[in-house]
């Protein structure tokens, strides 16, 4: 059910099992697992919005893309190893944060030829504070939730103009507070470095708000927008 | 009937932005599918003569004969609106065309429409047939007692049957048809929210040991003639590469075609697996197993038609493998006991017999 081919990086085999194991353990946020357990699932779930944004902004010829599964749906994955090695790594750095919780907004930035962005999706994570969850509902409530942000990705085109051609990304982290001091303590990966991203990639002139998806769990809040430049061309 | 399922169907596209299929229409308004699909028919007359306001996309369910290679077939797609001309030339003999979805976005590929009716087919579950068109008078949950054996049979023999196909469902309505047959088997499962519950947590760890497109599952409890064994889950190599090449060759072949996993609702895939023992944890299984697949053709009589499918069937053998695999009756098996099994089957003393090796733990 929630598995990817065997190029799959660790962290993922590693919450397959966190699902597996759901229905027999009520976790508890003072378990040591609980952080890891919610940044799992939503590195997971960024590494599948991520290229399913790709596949349907056509960012990339859809060439390039192939059918997965993922929450029992089938979803599209780039083949490129780069870009999957970029997005991975990415994800891996930000996991840490998330586990921390010092993660405020995952965003990923759509520019055109002149690096100016034309649209950010924006995920606003929030971990609620909990003392417990009750496992049984877990599993296939988060994923049935995952499911429906996975549809509704597939669908924003009917809301947002076309880009121009020739688009690049890239992924940006917003962290809470002081987080990013000890981002440089902790280069995760190495030749990989995080860098302040520029002001102009951040703040977008004359943008809409485009609302895409909200989830509220037990585990994770998550809220799914656009931010969308008004003239694109 | 009032026009104000217009509304309805008017709220959920242009407002919601949803992709509404016809099959999540009938199930959320309660109607019967023909009704859903006219419904979504008259809605997009309805607002195409306006010409007015956003733009509407539909997607369509045509189904007819064509000739492929001296063969007749008998093709279901679901196609786009832009390419339902082409389709309908290219066949034969169009026998239907109804509307399969209507949404605002103008979709790249189909899963999404998969997507939408994953959901609501899974809330609705127990009667999903409800408001379908098909009809099996042999389909009826099992009874405890029949739920009970079906549960003991399933835990001993570890053969399990799996056609294993690559993404696309070559034929939707093979599939809709034996899905009335299955429930006798598969509803049973849902007898218990226990037992369904345990097997959803085993199967979880299942297939993260085993390969994906194992999606169309059902297709195994209707071909009985075909027997596959469990693959190993280590040799995931061989598989992906095959399965993909195939995958591609789809592609390029039927570029028009879009081709739909229907969303079996009473196979999706968590409750094919019986209870496993307890421990999610298994060790290696034989290093002598390999996978083998090979393309096998196969009839399959359905209610109304007969066709000729081609699946894939994935074979695992072991040059060591001692039980005899005859055991074709069983339908439900999990891969880790299968593993379980080849590794005692290595044993060169004595044929242990499954029982045994069970006990011996």
């Amino acid at each position: 059910m929630i598995f990817y081919k065997r190029d799959a990086p660790l962290f993922i085999k590693g919450c397959c099992i966190y699902f597996g194991c759901f229905s027999m353990a009520t976790l508890t946020r003072q378990d040591l697992n609980f952080g890891q357990v919610v940044a799992d699932i939503l590195c997971e779930f960024l590494e599948v919005a991520i290229h399913l944004i790709l596949y349907v902004r056509e960012i990339y010829p859809s060439g390039i893309f192939q059918k997965r599964k993922k929450y029992n749906v089938p979803v599209q994955m780039s083949c490129h190893p780069e870009l999957n090695q970029y997005i991975q790594d990415t994800l891996h750095c930000v996991k840490p944060l998330i586990q921390k919780n010092e993660a405020e907004k995952v965003v990923m930035v759509i520019m055109d030829k002149e690096h100016h962005p034309v649209e950010r999706f924006v995920f606003e994570i929030s971990q609620p504070p909990l003392l417990s969850i009750s496992s049984e509902t877990l599993l296939s409530h988060v994923e049935q939730l995952l499911r429906a942000m996975i549809l509704k990705i597939s669908v924003c085109d009917a809301v947002l103009d076309n880009n121009p051609p020739g688009c690049t990304f890239t992924l940006l982290v917003h962290t809470r507070e002081a987080a990013t001091r000890n981002m440089e303590k902790v280069q995760v990966i190495k030749d990989f470095p995080w860098i302040v991203a520029d002001e102009q990639e951040v703040h977008m002139e004359e943008a809409k708000l485009i609302p895409l998806k909200t989830m509220t769990s037990d585990i994770l809040k998550m809220q799914l927008y656009v931010e969308e430049r008004t003239q694109k061309n | 009937m009032d026009d104000l399922y217009l509304d309805n169907i008017d709220e959920f596209v242009n407002d919601q932005n949803k992709i509404v299929t016809y099959k999540w229409l009938s199930l959320t308004l309660g109607v019967h599918v023909n009704t859903a699909k006219q419904m979504l028919y008259h809605y997009l007359q309805q607002k195409r003569n306006e010409s007015s306001g956003t733009p509407l996309h539909a997607t369509y369910l045509v189904s007819g004969k064509c000739v492929e290679n001296g063969s007749t077939y008998h093709k279901v797609s679901v196609v786009r609106e832009d390419k339902l001309d082409a389709v309908k030339a290219k066949m034969d003999v169009t026998i239907s065309v109804h509307v399969y979805s209507v949404q605002r976005a103008e979709l790249k590929d189909s899963s999404p429409l998969y997507s939408t009716d994953y959901d609501a087919v899974k809330e609705n579950l127990k009667n999903c047939n409800k408001y379908s068109a098909i009809r099996c008078a042999a389909a009826v949950p099992l009874s405890s007692s029949e739920l009970q054996r079906a549960q003991e049979k399933a835990l001993v023999p570890p053969v399990e049957k799996e056609i294993s196909k690559p993404g696309f469902n070559e034929n939707t309505s093979a599939t809709s048809k034996p899905s009335a047959k299955q429930p006798a088997g598969i509803m049973g499962m849902f007898a218990s929210k226990n037992a369904s519950k345990s097997q959803e947590s085993s199967k979880e760890v299942k297939t993260e040991q085993k390969e994906d497109f194992s999606l169309v599952r059902e297709q195994s409890k209707v071909s009985k003639a075909l027997k596959v064994e469990s693959k190993d889950t280590r040799n995931k190599t061989k598989r992906p590469e095959v399965v993909d090449s195939d995958d591609e060759k789809m592609l390029s072949q039927q570029k028009k075609r879009r081709r739909i996993k229907k969303p079996q609702p009473d196979s999706s895939d968590e409750e094919v697996v019986p209870d496993s023992p307890p421990v999610p944890n298994v060790h290696t299984p034989s290093p002598k197993k390999q996978v083998k697949r090979e393309p096998v053709s196969h009839q399959e009589v359905s209610i109304t038609n007969i066709m000729t499918e081609k699946g894939y069937v994935s074979e695992s053998y072991s040059e060591s493998e001692e039980e005899p695999e005859s055991n074709s009756q069983a339908k439900d098996s999990s891969s880790l006991k299968h593993q379980k099994k080849t590794s005692a089957a290595k044993k060169p003393t004595k044929q242990p017999s499954i029982m045994g090796f069970f006990q011996k733990k």
